[in-house]
């Protein structure tokens, strides 16, 4: 059975109330004074450490990095010793030609990336869902790629595309120097996140299918319809929540791409691939301006933010019911 | 769905294109990988040969020649030790959260819970910025501390939600009954629920060990040649273009995935929970 779960909290069943009511002794309730500490602070010592890691890890680095942004901090100041500079470095940014290529590359990257893993990854689970021998091989098989180490596949690819001993020119009987034209480089580094990423879409929507009851299709069929009618009216519709959340999901994480770039072009040639977390990294780990950098990693966060409320609407809202 | 409907020519037809359809998609995306486990077998002449070679004697040359170079088994031991720790620490903190959100809802739980799916949401290179200079000026980085630490950005949202659907799904009746008899909640929550738990924080454990283990990102920036992990060992390689011997980095590049695949096999029952951040159930 598939669900979407993380909806409205389930009503608190049989906590206090539910034992007293059939008249029993209402255990957790009625001892305070023995209870040990444990006990007694059961809820904040279950959720406090998670509490505290978070702000420690995520909340504290965050409004950190806002601080960096506005100012001019370097690595040879200490903490907080950057002078305030306001919103110069947003400006900088909003000015900076490769910052703003980067938006556009990021966004058309993005969608190109995640159109091509929802279709193929809708056909290969319409595939996979069929009632043939054979199809836990085959299911193995195709989910592999998103199990490999991203970098180490990015490095398998480049090696198939070398343009002296790799086995696409061999074929193609070309000697094309795929990731140094900055057209080829491009579609090369979407084909791997393709590559890589479409088995996820496949899985969830397998789920999904999974998931679907019988009976709208045997209706649709005895009604008549086509398979291409049934396909469109009834499959599509009923498994739509499960192709928004993968939609939702694969465009989060293809908007923050960056092992599959780094090691096969490095936001090269001429910063066609500069995808905007190859950015981010190349100004603050490589140029090392951190205040520059952490502006743009927070324009990243507030986009990725919106993308993310998005999610979490659509989780609330019940999923497939 | 079965294949019903139309005359017995049409429906062989239609499960020959299915299968043909099958088998192109196979060779797409199985390729790249039993192509380098080739290379990883092939003497260098074979390799850089002027046609691919197809049919050969297998060499095992480079898979020795890398097992006792020391930076890699270096490699191999450093994300080991992140790796593990990082879901230990994910595990023991996150999993006491996650019970408590699925049967004792409180106030702000929800707030909590879903900043949680932020954080695995947001580009981990926007929370390692701030991340490295707060960590260099207490002098934390290249420590295997720094890595775990950030790694629990990514592997506490997912104890957190995975865990939370599978408490979901228990029955409370279990913990009902333990009170009943008089235990109070950490007693119920340690003799009863957790041993019913071990499943779910097995396939936890094994999908935060995935994504430990793949992160080169954090890695890149939070370790030095000591406590570097095989995903920065593997970036190294791919540095140097053609120069480079393609023995050793390929029987590196399949060490470094057998392991990963190994896991997630394991865990294969629950990959799409937690692929999807507990989003769908598979």
């Amino acid at each position: 059975m598939s669900e979407i779960s993380g909806a409205a909290p389930r009503p608190l069943v049989g906590l206090s109330e539910a034992p007293a009511a059939r008249g029993l002794p209402a255990a957790p309730v009625g001892r305070g004074l023995q209870r040990a500490p444990l006990d007694r602070f059961f809820l904040p010592l279950a959720v406090g450490p998670t509490f505290l890691v978070m702000v420690a890890v995520f909340g504290l680095p965050l409004l950190f990095s806002l601080w960096l942004a506005l100012t001019g901090w370097s690595p040879q100041q200490g903490l907080f010793g950057g002078e305030f500079v306001g919103l110069a470095n947003f400006e900088d940014l909003l000015s900076d030609r490769v910052f703003m290529a980067s938006l556009g590359v990021t966004f058309g990257f993005t969608a190109a990336a995640v159109l091509a893993q929802m279709l193929l990854g809708l056909g290969i689970a319409m595939l996979l869902n069929l009632d043939l021998p054979g199809m836990r091989g085959f299911r193995t098989a195709l989910v592999l790629p998103m199990m490999v180490t991203p970098i180490v596949g990015a490095l398998c690819w480049k090696l198939l595309l070398d343009p002296n001993h790799g086995v696409v020119n061999h074929w193609l009987g070309t000697r094309i120097v795929w990731l140094g034209v900055p057209e080829t480089a491009l579609v090369a580094v979407w084909l791997v996140n393709v590559w890589h990423s479409t088995p996820y879409v496949a899985l969830i929507l397998l789920a999904g299918l999974r998931s679907l009851p019988h009976e709208p299709h045997e209706a649709a069929e005895i009604d008549g319809a086509s398979r291409w009618q049934v396909f469109r009216h009834v499959t599509l519709p009923l498994l739509q929540p499960f192709l928004l959340v993968a939609l939702l999901l694969r465009t989060i994480f293809e908007f923050r791409a960056f092992d599959n770039v780094y090691a096969m072009t490095g936001g090269g040639p001429a910063n066609a691939t500069m995808l905007l977390s190859m950015f981010t990294y190349l100004t603050s780990f490589v140029r090392f301006d951190f205040g520059l950098g952490a502006a743009a990693a927070w324009l990243m966060l507030l986009m990725s933010m919106a993308m993310c409320l998005v999610f979490i609407a659509v989780l609330r809202r019940g999923g497939p019911r | 769905m079965a294949i019903v409907t139309g005359s017995r020519r049409t429906r062989r037809l239609r499960t020959a294109l299915a299968y043909l359809a099958l088998a192109a998609l196979v060779a797409f995306f199985l390729f790249p990988l039993l192509w380098i486990l080739g290379l990883s077998l092939k003497t260098r002449a074979q390799t850089f040969a002027d046609t691919p070679v197809w049919l050969w004697w297998p060499t095992f040359e480079h898979y020795a020649d890398v097992l006792f170079r020391k930076d890699f088994l270096k490699a191999f031991l450093n994300t080991l030790i992140v790796s593990f720790s990082a879901v230990l620490l994910s595990l023991c903190v996150g999993v006491p959260a996650a019970y408590a959100f699925a049967r004792f809802p409180f106030r702000g739980g929800n707030a909590l819970f879903f900043s949680l799916l932020v954080m695995r949401m947001l580009p981990p290179v926007a929370v390692l910025v701030p991340m490295y200079v707060i960590l260099s000026d207490i002098g934390l980085t290249t420590t295997h501390l720094s890595v775990v630490l950030a790694y629990t950005t990514f592997s506490l949202p997912l104890v957190v939600w995975v865990m939370r659907g599978f408490f979901d799904d228990l029955p409370v009746e279990v913990e009902e009954c333990a009170w009943i008899d008089g235990a109070t909640r950490r007693q119920a929550f340690q003799r009863v629920v957790l041993p019913l738990a071990k499943p779910g924080m097995v396939a936890s454990a094994i999908l935060c060990l995935q994504l430990a283990w793949n992160d080169f990102l954090f890695a890149a920036v939070l370790t030095n040649n000591d406590t570097q992990t095989l995903p920065v060992l593997m970036a190294g390689f791919t540095g140097g273009d053609s120069g480079v011997d393609w023995g050793p980095m390929t029987a590196s590049g399949v060490l470094v995935i057998l392991p990963v695949i190994v896991f997630s096999f394991m865990a294969q029952k629950h990959l799409v929970a937690g692929l999807s951040s507990g989003a769908v159930k598979g």
